[in-house]
């Protein structure tokens, strides 16, 4: 019998526009792993919404057709009634965490569900120990990393022991390891998962079935192997290599950035970076990547002049620009145009063609909170690359992004890079191209 | 022995309220010595912006309450009549109520920064037997104020990031409608994760607390007793 069966299921958010989902169905078996594909604004967190009820109960809207969740039918059950038979982790742990505490945090939903108080701290330490979480039980949620937050939202839902558990890109911020780490666990449980991934080949290893919505229509749903054909002869961009096709590079001329034996520590003794030394010349693409907490996000801010070294030299030529990785922080303006004139003076024409270039163009005219978070990242590279920067540094450039708008934002920084400019990246994206890698390691010196 | 959260919180709530109601200057002097000593057991930078804005609005309130309050004969400096406000003189008498209320709103954000900065919050929430979902509304509301530090330091970073500089009180007020925005949605977002956690739902259970001290039961008498005290005798 089927855990979860989605009926011929449209929605349409009460703001208006396009269905967000048109036509939808499927069924969920108990125990099955299912990969949830498609481009940025889909529908994928419009389906994950509607299996846990919030479509429409939170949302409102147009709701056609119905879904059911274990017996109970979504039109009826509201979201609290089915927390503890569905869970979900969304996509930004800030946003979601409630307590103050780490252990009172994975114990939230326990308690909210009527769980036996004897039963409620053995069961959240379980399940912090689950997902590698089980040493930040005493520490506040304020003072956790964005990788280590998403740890303790997983194991809030794992402590519910759901029988569904819906998971919204929940390894967007966390480096490979981890994100492997995750989804180890996530295998483990035995629970039927949905899994809306971005990183699409870590999704592929744990899913045997592979979903793809586009323009909320869902238009594959396949075992693993099947939707691997499908996927190399319908969207390419979606499975790993071949390699992309990149503008030819510049021949690598001047030093654009040198960090020479740097210093930072944001505490006084506990070191972030510690005699780090790199480059990054004219026509580069280079990475700097590492595990969560290796200082990737420091030095790119000490690479933009953000910071100032506490040691050490930093020396830049011509205009830096840095895309922050949450793209929330370039939402300052009432038009999404004005946001991007923002650091040319209100030229409009340099803005309007730094909005086509991330294929913006279109949401001119709109408010920028009105954007799905995949196009916030866009407009937030719109606003920083409008100026035309000599050095641009990015920091989690594709978190969010799909791999086709991944694929064209490697081809378009390659070829700014070609242009006579250095790009520096710190991504935690092992794909994603570069002529140059700089590996930081947790020891706080530089690996390679 | 460690004072346990819900104690600590009526104590401070008591030193506020017997700050409000003391008529000696000495004694609301003593409560905002006594809230500034247990205020420096917080971190330094989160504490700074709380006593600046403490600071702040204090001073306001010594520095122009007089201008606009009339009261006493001992003029000490007679200015022009405005329209609206009246005489613009100061007195001896309304510099002594202008240093107590000053005192006294140091008094209260004294007491609120230690409530904020120091109290478990969650301990709070979880010892509030009745009016649960007010208890956790106003835990939320708590840490507001560091969520908007928060942003406003990565929205600002992010100005500096495209080559701009956010100069003075205009600048930075552009600030303001984002900042007030992006709350907005995070309340929304919180809201739905909450919904989706099962908040809400009949039949709720709580985990198990630490049991209260005799020094949470006697903090818990003598707070009732200082506002009583500060009412009567102060």
């Amino acid at each position: 019998m089927a855990l979860a069966r989605v009926e011929r299921l449209s929605y349409a958010y009460p703001e208006g526009g396009a269905p967000a989902l048109s036509n939808v169905s499927l069924e969920l078996r108990p125990g099955e792993a299912v990969a949830l594909l498609g481009p940025s604004g889909s529908g994928k967190s419009t389906l994950l919404r509607a299996l846990a009820a919030l479509v429409p109960h939170f949302h409102g809207g147009r709701f056609v057709g119905r879904v059911e969740i274990a017996g109970l039918d979504t039109r009826r059950a509201r979201p609290s009634d089915l927390a503890g038979i569905v869970a979900t982790v969304f996509q930004d742990p800030e946003d979601q965490v409630v307590m103050t505490r780490v252990a009172n945090e994975a114990a939230f939903g326990l308690e909210n569900v009527g769980t036996p108080p004897a039963e409620i701290r053995p069961r959240a330490e379980e399940a912090l120990a689950a997902v590698g979480a089980l040493h930040l039980a005493g520490r506040r949620t304020t003072d956790l990393s964005g990788g280590e937050l998403q740890r303790v939202c997983l194991a809030g839902a794992l402590a519910l022991r759901p029988r569904l558990l819906l998971l919204d890109e929940p390894t967007s911020q966390l480096d490979p390891a981890g994100a492997d780490e995750f989804l180890r666990h996530v295998g483990a449980l035995g629970a039927s998962v949905v899994l809306s991934e971005q990183r699409v080949g870590r999704a592929l290893d744990l899913c045997a079935r592979v979903l793809f919505l586009e323009e909320g229509r869902l238009i594959l749903d396949a075992p693993r192997g099947e939707a691997l054909d499908w996927l190399a002869a319908n969207r390419p961009a979606y499975l790993p290599g071949p390699e992309l096709d990149l503008p030819e590079p510049a021949a690598r001329g001047e030093v654009m950035l040198r960090l020479e034996a740097v210093e930072f520590a944001y505490e006084a003794g506990l070191a972030v970076l510690d005699g780090v030394d790199l480059e990054a010349r004219r026509g580069e693409v280079v990475i700097l990547e590492g595990p969560n907490g290796s200082g990737k996000t420091t030095a790119a801010k000490l690479a933009a002049g953000l910071f100032q070294p506490q040691r050490g030299k930093v020396t830049r030529r011509g205009r830096a620009a840095y895309l922050s990785q949450d793209p929330g922080r370039y939402l300052i303006c009432e038009r999404v145009i004005d946001e991007a004139a923002l650091a040319v003076g209100g030229d409009q024409e340099r803005a309007r063609a730094a909005l086509d270039l991330v294929g913006l163009g279109w949401a001119a005219e709109r408010h920028p909170r009105d954007l799905s978070s995949g196009e916030r990242e866009r407009l937030g590279l719109a606003a920083v690359t409008v100026a035309e920067p000599d050095l641009l540094v990015l920091d989690e450039p594709t978190r969010g992004i799909d791999p086709e708008r991944k694929a064209e934002l490697a081809r378009w920084l390659h070829a700014y890079a070609a242009r006579g400019r250095a790009v520096l990246v710190a991504t935690h994206d092992r794909g994603f191209p570069a002529h140059r890698r700089i590996s930081f390691d947790k020891e706080m010196a530089l690996a390679a | 022995m460690k004072l346990g959260p819900g104690p600590a919180a009526a104590l401070l709530l008591a030193a506020a309220a017997t700050a409000l109601l003391a008529d000696r200057i000495a004694v609301i002097g003593a409560l905002v010595g006594a809230l500034l000593f247990v205020c420096l057991r917080a971190p330094a930078k989160r504490l700074r912006p709380y006593l600046f804005f403490g600071l702040v609005s204090s001073l306001g309130v010594m520095v122009f309450s007089p201008f606009l309050a009339l009261e006493g004969t001992n003029v000490l400096w007679s200015g022009p009549v405005v329209p609206v406000l009246g005489p613009l003189d100061v007195t001896v008498e309304e510099l002594a109520i202008a240093a107590e209320n000053a005192l006294r709103l140091a008094a209260v954000t004294l007491a609120f920064t230690a409530y904020a900065l120091l109290l478990d919050h969650d301990q709070l929430v979880a010892a509030a037997s009745f009016a649960r979902r007010s208890s956790l509304a106003v835990a939320l509301a708590t840490r507001l104020v560091p969520t908007l530090e928060r942003d406003a330091g990565g929205l600002i970073e992010a100005v500096r990031g495209r080559g701009l500089e956010l100069a003075g009180v205009r600048g930075h007020a552009r600030l303001l409608s984002p900042l007030v925005a992006g709350s907005l949605e995070r309340a929304f977002n919180l809201a739905e994760a909450m919904e989706a956690r099962g908040f809400g739902r009949s039949g709720r259970t709580r985990a198990p607390g630490a049991p209260w001290s005799g020094v949470d039961r006697a903090a818990l008498a003598a707070a009732p007793l200082l506002v009583l005290g500060g009412a009567l005798w102060l």
